[in-house]
């Protein structure tokens, strides 16, 4: 690099309802520095390339080590969590978009409220105790225990859904990590005792049949989900309540 | 029973456009295109199909309840989702999402060539009132003509080779979208074969086209009970 600075061009935003405008900064560059240390260095000093100074970019992070997914942002076209998009495998300048399919609180900072809203309509929970005792679940071959651990790993981060071409702001489909936590709790022994309020719940408007397979979110999921799979399995599992709708109610 | 929920009633539309995909309009196709690969055969088998077809007893209602009502629905249904899906190909390059476009695009190419298809060959047939042993002659005569010139040509092969994608990939989406196949590798498998019925598909239709491009051969209708032959060109 001709000089040791890195050009970062942002897409800010003042508020949810104010219109994006684009500002690029400079920070000095450092071995194996991340885009959250290329943020704090903005922080630090907020003046943008024409020397203007202006309100620090804000962002969300928590973990730093990808597996709370607060800092996912859009990073040179793709999305991907902030802590580990290292700034020397980077093409520059860099570009930082906030999510599109999430609404803005601000700047690169987006509100993923309606994942958790999702993960709410389909019970991606299990009950530990109600009105009765149900007792200690079963022990499991080790094999099943792996298969659902993998799933577990979903960070709520929204790259599935960022990248999928069926899910938009202005519709209400449910998205792949809602899939595979439904397939999570369906797998459980008690998490089965919801299951059919689950599947009905996948057998709606957004729900699993507005799936498209367009396959982007496995590619992209950081956490390597089996989200095809999971929306397959999902899909059988409805297959097989429609044909007990039918045929066995 | 119970009214039908703005849930259950989405629900039911996508999945009876995933369901008419396959039965009767997919069906509808590798019957039509392995019918018509008999014209590779010899113009005689290609004749006797025709009028089998076209004796059958309540032949515009089975046209109309099989073939018509299921593909307008198919194509309505696969506007609306084409229209509302937010393509990003251009930011994500992978071979799924590449298909899931093609997807959509070949649907809408099917459709307009279907509207040339049965505009030129259904409808001609019905306004000149050619029925029964009547219509095979005059449909073959209709297809001799429309390859003799490359632009009907290559609106054939676009149209058929659009179709047969269409169909071959959406065998594999409609496996996944009800469960048939789950696992990766078994999901792997499964487009391999299925890109073996597109090909296979576009190979039967490919060859028809030549040999109606090569042979032109015109042909008077069948007298039930004696093999009339071939006549004419
Ligand atoms: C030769 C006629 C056609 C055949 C054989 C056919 C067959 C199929 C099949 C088997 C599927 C898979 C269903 C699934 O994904 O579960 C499908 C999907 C689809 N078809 Fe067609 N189709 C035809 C015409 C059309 C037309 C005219 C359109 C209009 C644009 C269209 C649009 C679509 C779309 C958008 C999908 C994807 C649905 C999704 O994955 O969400 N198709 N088709
Ligand atoms: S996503 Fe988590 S994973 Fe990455 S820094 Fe952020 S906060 Fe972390
Ligand atoms: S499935 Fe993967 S990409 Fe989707 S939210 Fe979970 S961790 Fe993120």
């Amino acid at each position: 690099m001709a000089s040791d600075n890195i050009q970062i061009k942002v897409k800010r935003q003042d508020g949810p309802e104010s219109k994006p405008y684009w500002q690029e900064f400079e920070v000095p560059f450092k071995p194996h520095s991340n885009i959250i240390s290329c943020l704090q260095d903005i922080q630090r000093n907020p003046s943008t390339c024409k020397g203007e100074r202006v309100n620090p970019v804000v962002w969300e992070c928590n973990c730093l080590e990808e597996v709370c997914g607060a800092c996912t942002m859009v990073i040179n076209g793709r999305v991907r969590q902030a802590c580990t998009a290292l700034v020397h495998k980077l093409d520059h300048p860099i570009t930082l978009e906030p999510m599109s399919k999430f609404p803005v609180v601000r700047d690169l900072h987006v509100d993923r409220t309606r994942m958790f809203r999702n993960l709410k309509k389909v019970k991606a929970w299990i009950h530990v105790d109600g009105t009765h005792d149900i007792g200690e679940g079963p022990i499991l071959p080790d094999e099943e225990r792996a298969k659902r651990y993998v799933l577990s790993e979903c960070m709520t981060c929204g790259c599935c859904l960022e990248a999928c071409p069926q899910f938009s702001k202005d519709n209400n489909f449910l998205g792949a990590a809602t899939f595979a936590q439904v397939r999570l709790f369906n797998a459980h022994p008690t998490g089965k005792f919801d299951q059919e309020q689950r599947l009905d719940a996948v057998m709606g408007e957004g729900g699993i049949a507005d799936c498209g397979n367009a396959q982007v979110c496995v590619e992209v999921c950081p956490k390597h989900i089996p989200l095809t799979e999971s929306i397959a399995d999902v899909g059988r599992q409805t297959t097989l309540q429609i044909l007990k709708n039918l045929f066995f109610k | 029973m119970d009214r039908v929920s703005k849930d259950q009633l989405h629900y039911l539309l996508l999945k009876t456009h995933s369901l008419t995909g396959l039965v009767p309009i997919g069906a509808y196709l590798c019957v039509h295109l392995s019918v018509n690969s008999l014209r590779t055969v010899g113009v005689l088998p290609y004749q006797l199909s025709i009028d089998a077809i076209n004796n059958l007893p309540f032949l515009i209602w089975i046209e109309t309840i099989f073939i018509y009502i299921p593909l307008l629905f198919h194509s309505f249904m696969g506007f609306y989702l084409s229209k509302n899906a937010r393509y990003n190909l251009a930011r994500y390059r992978y071979p799924r999402n590449g298909l899931y476009t093609l997807q959509r695009l070949s649907g809408a190419v099917v459709f307009v060539f279907l509207v040339y298809h049965v505009g030129t060959t259904v409808v001609p047939k019905w306004t000149n009132g050619k029925h029964l042993f009547e219509a095979a002659p005059f449909l073959i005569e209709i297809m001799n003509m429309e390859f003799q010139t490359w632009t009907g040509r290559i609106i054939y092969l676009i149209g058929i080779a659009s179709a047969a994608f269409h169909f071959a990939n959406g065998l594999w989406g409609f496996c996944i979208s009800w469960g048939l196949v789950v696992g990766v590798r078994a999901q792997r498998n499964a487009a391999l074969a299925f890109s073996l019925v597109g090909v296979v598909l576009t190979v039967m239709g490919l060859a028809t086209v030549f040999e109606f491009s090569v042979h032109p051969e015109s042909t008077v209708p069948t007298i039930a009970g004696v093999f009339s032959g071939k006549g004419g060109g």
